[in-house]
């Protein structure tokens, strides 16, 4: 167990480790000069020079990327330049709104798909099942942006019941929740429908329903836990995955989170904040993945750890 | 077993005369059972039909894509235009055809590059192993280590906005899909006993690689390939949508509803109709893939 522990802790350090010099070299790809596309197109060449500066593109690339990791280790994320503020201090801003949305979404995502795939999974083959399914493959292919302005258009527009955009109060998380959660039930749903229709093969399925268990029992109890530990590990995967996937929904919603930053910048061509706000997301989607990962395997007994 | 095999003379004609006798009976049942799924019938259906419109939309479509006309902004559904106008008086119905496509070239071509690059990647690392292999899954980690969109909104911040960085960027994210699936099964037929046989027949490892191995790999492929595709789209006019892809006037889905939102409380048909066009898109390519999926994996009949 520990053997594999230190494995799998030394695959994600090294992955991040990685992402990280992946994320260094990301500003110096850009075709061009990235001083004179920050400076404008009117700046005079001290202005270039002072943006060079500013960015730490005037000093030797080796000395950059060493300034640069030590940066990332103590916790400095650069300094905005739109906000002319360190990006720490509105990634801490906004990191708790994107959490809780992440939350709220992942929760109400994790029950109806759950729900839909067992409905689905007990009724294979009947109409039911038919519904489910169809349900959830529409729930996959829902652009989020244009479901997120429906929700505008009938609880904002029409009824007055909601509000569009912000982060104010527990009201302005719905809509946005309810446009996040859906992909992440449909996903859900579906496998757990797979994961039930392969448990209800099972013999022990077979022999709970002999004992005369009612329906109900047999699914929930005997199937369902046994599908769990699978459907607890794709529920983790999402996780992370809302973490970044909640871009879109944001800027639909103008929702003060770390993925509406990521679009501001990139508009502004704020280099710095693109380039913490990207290792955020791929060091949160990396330390989860592990986690769940590690979690998975110490949960099922079937895997051998070596 | 490979000492039997041996004595068998290179260039002997039975081995792939046999396997190309063999391939036909399972692709007729393949058929038969995707057939029997009329969902995804009726998907490919409407893929083909939007294959046919992207064709010949210029020639029916019935106003100019480009036409403004300030007697008639933001109108709703009538006779004449059919899914009401815009904020510059231009055709909304005419719009979305010549959206198609695009939509489609962008999700294909997207997607090949992808699938192409991620299968050579696959195949190299599952076959050879070793360094090639280690260095692969290296890049197939750091890529997936980027969660969704970000990976594609990461480098579309590098190349700058546009259709062409939009593919590029999909493309580099569809890529570690198609090489982790093709390695895996690189892997399991490298083992078989045919490919056995024909490393003993002294074949060059270009053949195995492409007349051995590659034609098993096919059917997942096949079914990643389709449902990658409703994923591209999806993303492609995501970022459209948020400004980094297609640019005004282009007539791309995302773009056009992007632009409508403006005018949620005047004309809400602006963002319904390319809505609906990319939601229908996606969920045949989708549906088209379950449906493959069901008919290529024996594991999944009674």
């Amino acid at each position: 167990m520990l053997k594999y522990t230190s494995r799998r802790l030394l695959g994600m350090i090294l992955t991040l480790f990685l992402v990280t010099t992946c994320v260094f070299f990301f500003v110096r790809l850009i075709p061009g000069d990235p001083a004179r596309l920050v400076a404008g197109e009117q700046a005079t060449e001290a202005d270039v020079l002072a943006v060079r500066a500013q960015l730490g593109l005037d000093e030797p690339v080796t000395t950059q990327y060493l300034k640069y990791i030590s940066g990332v280790v103590q916790g400095d994320l650069g300094t905005s330049l739109r906000t002319k503020r360190p990006v720490a201090e509105e990634v801490g801003y906004r990191y708790g709104n994107t959490l809780k949305l992440t939350f709220l979404s992942l929760g109400w995502g994790t029950v109806a798909g759950v729900v839909l795939g067992v409905w689905s999974g007990r009724n294979r083959g009947k109409w039911q099942d038919y519904t489910g399914m169809a349900t959830a493959v529409s729930g996959i292919s829902m652009p989020s942006f244009w479901m997120g302005f429906l929700l505008i258009m009938v609880f904002s527009v029409k009824l007055h019941w909601l509000p569009t955009t912000g982060a104010a109060g527990f009201q302005s998380y719905i809509l946005p929740a309810i446009t996040l959660g859906t992909s992440i039930a449909a996903i859900i749903a579906r496998f757990t429908r797979s994961s039930i229709v392969e448990t209800l093969k099972e013999d022990y399925i077979r022999t709970a329903r002999a004992k005369g268990l009612s329906e109900n029992v047999v699914v929930w109890k005997h199937a369902f836990r046994n599908s769990m530990l699978s459907v607890v590990t794709v529920v983790g995967l999402q996780f992370g995955f809302l973490l970044g996937g909640a871009v879109i929904v944001e800027a639909v919603f103008a929702f003060p989170g770390l993925g509406s930053l990521l679009i501001q910048s990139v508009n502004y061509r704020d280099y710095p904040a693109i380039q913490s706000l990207i290792l955020i997301f791929s060091a949160q989607f990396i330390i989860i993945n592990t986690l769940v990962d590690m979690l998975y395997a110490t949960l099922n007994p079937e895997i051998k750890l070596s | 077993m490979s000492e039997k095999l041996q004595t068998i003379q290179p260039g002997a004609p039975g081995a792939a005369m046999d396997m190309h006798e063999e391939i036909k009976t399972p692709m007729k049942v393949m058929t038969q059972r995707f057939l029997k799924q009329r969902n995804s019938v009726i998907a490919l259906g409407f893929i083909l039909f939007l294959v046919v419109l992207a064709f010949i939309g210029p020639l029916i479509v019935p106003f100019d894509v480009n036409q403004y006309d300030y007697s008639a902004i933001l109108q709703g559904p009538s006779s004449t235009h059919w899914f009401g106008t815009d904020e510059f008086g231009r055709d909304l119905f005419s719009r979305i055809i010549l959206g198609t496509p695009i939509s489609l070239a962008v999700g294909l071509s997207a997607v090949t590059i992808g699938a192409v690059t991620g299968t050579v990647l696959g195949l190299l690392s599952g076959y050879y192993r070793g360094w090639i292999d280690a260095v692969v899954m290296r890049i197939c980690d750091t890529l997936f280590a980027f969660p969704g969109i970000i990976l594609a909104i990461a480098i579309v911040a590098i190349l700058g906005s546009g259709l062409y960085n939009v593919v590029i960027a999909v493309a580099v994210f569809s890529t570690p899909t198609f090489a982790r699936i093709v390695r895996s099964r690189t892997m399991a037929i490298k083992e078989s006993v045919f490919v056995k046989a024909a490393i003993n027949l002294g074949a060059s490892d270009a053949r195995i690689l492409f007349k051995h191995i590659l034609p098993g790999a096919i059917p997942d492929i096949i079914v990643q390939y389709t449902m990658s595709i409703g994923t591209s789209i999806l993303t492609a006019s995501s970022l459209s949508f948020l400004g980094m892809g297609a640019q005004p006037p282009t007539p791309e889905w995302g773009l056009l509803l992007s632009n409508g939102r403006q005018y949620i409380a005047t004309n809400i048909y602006t963002t319904i109709f390319p809505g609906l066009a990319i939601f229908f898109t996606v969920l045949s390519f989708n549906t088209l893939g379950d449906g493959l999926r069901d008919a290529l994996d024996p594991k999944l009949t009674e």
